[in-house]
């Protein structure tokens, strides 16, 4: 006679009343569950990937601001109503999400710009300065020391931008690349009346970053010295490194002291409301899935426990031990809930893997595996699940003598 | 293994107990192993309650029970599950075979659990005890006497140091009895295990070296 095994045996002796359709109505509620609960830590954990910066996402915007005081019809008249003050830049500096605050530094003294080699070309114009810290590139030769005739000057691109789209074709002008530009020298002159100071001004760089015409600090400092030595010296507009300008309180700061930003960063913050809603919202039904999904899985044990009750209490009366019976229970259920919560995280790799290439055609750079905070949700579910079956196998089976 | 039994009374006969004129309720005993003990015990005086007693199925009785080093009222699930397993077989006089099973499977259940009889030998005492040919037939299409010999098959299939057994011929014949008190003779032989026998009537089917009445 051929021998039997005797997993087998057991299995028929305890197995044979179960129900096959809560077994399976219960695997996928988990499995659907652990799915969304995964999608939802995914959703958060990418975007908070994109919105701190790390990775190389600057397509998304600089962490960089520059905020102003707003105008308004008010201030109009009055001067230096829109500067800020020494206790106005430490609010700035103690407010949520800043890191660093620079302050931008005009000229106080007239500067009027001409072209040597195209007669006619002239414009009075304003120029700023910036701690080297707050620059998105430095030159090569970004220094200015008195006696210095050159004047290395940083361009916003969007003035390039202006000019290229805007300006030269209604004037008829030839369009100018970066390159050109910065091979033109200008003719610089600082001051008024017979107080007058001439120098070479010439393109060395562009900006995303501000939107300003750029000195050194030093220049600035000098002019402002030299020409207007009695004028305040008060920033206009600061420059603010922020870490999360997402943040809604960030937001707020800026709105209840009536700052203007450039930046269009602060729309990520009402992105980032909707999708904290959507993965919280992903969240609570994925745990409510779960919940269920558990609920109906012990249940389903307890029930087949329950059935075989008497099979059960004959098995320990022949010298079976509960925990041989017990462990017997959980190697045939604890591989279906790896089976369903594994789908599950191999669903969520591919999704990842998806969704980097995706955002990389955004230029936005994504890692193709699944962050920390993932793997955790898995392992914390997958921990409190199996905590939970085998406590109500145990549990059923200290019923049975 | 010795098995001590320390003045044992079921709770449920606690008033009436000493109306009867019991050699083992409220008694002190002590059975050395390889004893062959027989006790008398005629209708309602406790014979099932004992036998479970022993067997650890209940304990609403006041006294103790000792297998060796085991206390049976102390004793935990696992503890009580390895002394079925190892130390002390059993046959019931309803015998609590698993309907579901056929006849094969039922004794696999059992030697599977200790896999220290062979295969051969299960098949052979089938065989000594005429019920070979019904190895695959379900446990609950047996007779009376089939399943009897099927639960002293399944009963040798374990290492024992005792056997506990419960009116265990009730429902075989003559013949049938004795070949099923040979097999037991011989197994409990090769075990070196002690005997306690519960039954009705007086008898002499082992070479019983105590006899009491209950």
């Amino acid at each position: 006679m051929k021998p039997l095994k005797q997993s087998k045996l057991v299995s028929k002796l305890l197995l044979r009343h179960r129900s096959n359709n809560r077994l399976w109505l219960s695997l996928v509620a988990l499995f659907a569950g652990t799915t969304l609960l995964l999608i939802a830590v995914m959703i958060w954990w990418n975007f908070s990937l994109i919105l701190n910066g790390s990775a190389n996402n600057d397509s998304l915007g600089s962490t960089f601001l520059t905020i102003g005081k707003n105008v308004t019809n008010e201030m109009m008249g009055k001067k230096n109503a829109t500067l800020f003050s020494p206790r106005e830049i430490e609010a700035v500096s103690a407010a949520p999400q800043v890191e660093d605050v620079g302050v931008l530094i005009a000229n106080k003294f007239p500067v009027y710009a001409s072209l040597s080699i195209a007669q006619g070309f002239a414009t009075d114009m304003f120029l700023e300065a910036v701690p080297e810290r707050f620059m998105d590139n430095k030159p090569f030769g970004w220094v200015w020391e008195p006696g210095n005739t050159q004047i290395p000057i940083i361009l916003s691109s969007d003035f390039l931008n202006m000019y290229n789209y805007g300006f030269a074709p209604s004037q008829n002008l030839p369009q100018l690349s970066q390159s050109t530009i910065q091979a033109l020298a200008f003719d610089l002159t600082i001051g008024r009346g017979i107080y007058v100071e001439h120098y070479t001004g010439r393109v060395v760089g562009f900006s995303d970053r501000i939107s300003s015409v750029l000195v050194p600090q030093s220049f600035i400092e000098y002019g402002n010295k030299t020409f207007a030595p009695t004028t305040p010296i008060a920033p206009s507009r600061l420059i603010v490194k922020v870490k999360d300008p997402s943040d809604k309180r960030f937001a707020d700061f800026l709105k209840k002291n009536d700052y203007t930003t450039n930046s269009e960063q602060l729309r990520w913050n009402k992105m980032r409301s909707v999708i904290e809603a959507v993965a919280s919202g992903t969240g609570l039904l994925a745990m409510l899935l779960m919940g269920m999904g558990t609920l109906v899985f012990i249940l389903f044990i307890e029930l087949t426990i329950a059935k075989a009750k008497q099979s059960l209490s004959l098995l320990l009366l022949m010298g079976y031990s509960p925990r041989y019976l017990a462990m017997f229970m959980l190697r045939r259920f604890v591989p279906l809930i790896f089976i369903s919560l594994g789908t599950a995280a191999i669903i969520a790799i591919a999704l990842q893997g998806i969704m980097a290439k995706k955002l990389t055609a955004m230029n936005l750079t994504l890692p193709d595996l699944p962050g920390i905070w993932v793997w955790a949700a898995l392992v914390i579910s997958t921990a409190a699940l199996l905590t939970f079956v085998s406590r109500a196998i145990f549990n059923s089976l200290k019923g049975n003598d | 293994m010795r098995l001590s039994i320390d003045h044992i009374v079921p709770i449920p006969m606690k008033d009436k107990i000493d109306e009867y004129n019991s050699r083992v309720w409220n008694q002190q005993l002590q059975f050395n192993s390889g004893e062959k003990l027989f006790i008398q015990a005629p209708s309602g005086t406790g014979k099932t309650t004992l036998v479970h007693f022993l067997y650890g199925l209940r304990k609403d009785y006041e006294g103790s029970i000792r297998w060796g080093s085991f206390k049976m009222h102390d004793i935990d699930k696992e503890q009580l599950s390895q002394l079925r397993a190892a130390s002390v077989s059993v046959i019931f006089q309803d015998m609590r075979l698993f309907p579901e099973l056929t006849t094969w499977e039922n004794l696999e259940v059992k030697r599977r659990l200790t896999n220290t009889v062979s295969e051969y030998d299960a098949e052979k005492w089938m065989d000594k005890l005429g019920i070979k040919h019904k190895m695959d037939s379900p446990a609950s299409k047996l007779s009376y006497g089939e399943q009897q010999r099927v639960a002293i098959v399944r009963a040798m299939l374990q290492p024992f140091e005792w056997l506990v057994m419960d009116e265990p011929f009730s429902h075989l014949d003559h013949a049938n009895r004795q070949r099923a008190i040979s097999l037991i003779n011989e197994v409990t032989e090769m075990n070196k295990a002690g005997i306690l026998l519960a039954d009705l009537d007086d008898n002499d089917y082992f070479t019983y070296t105590r006899k009491l009445l209950l």
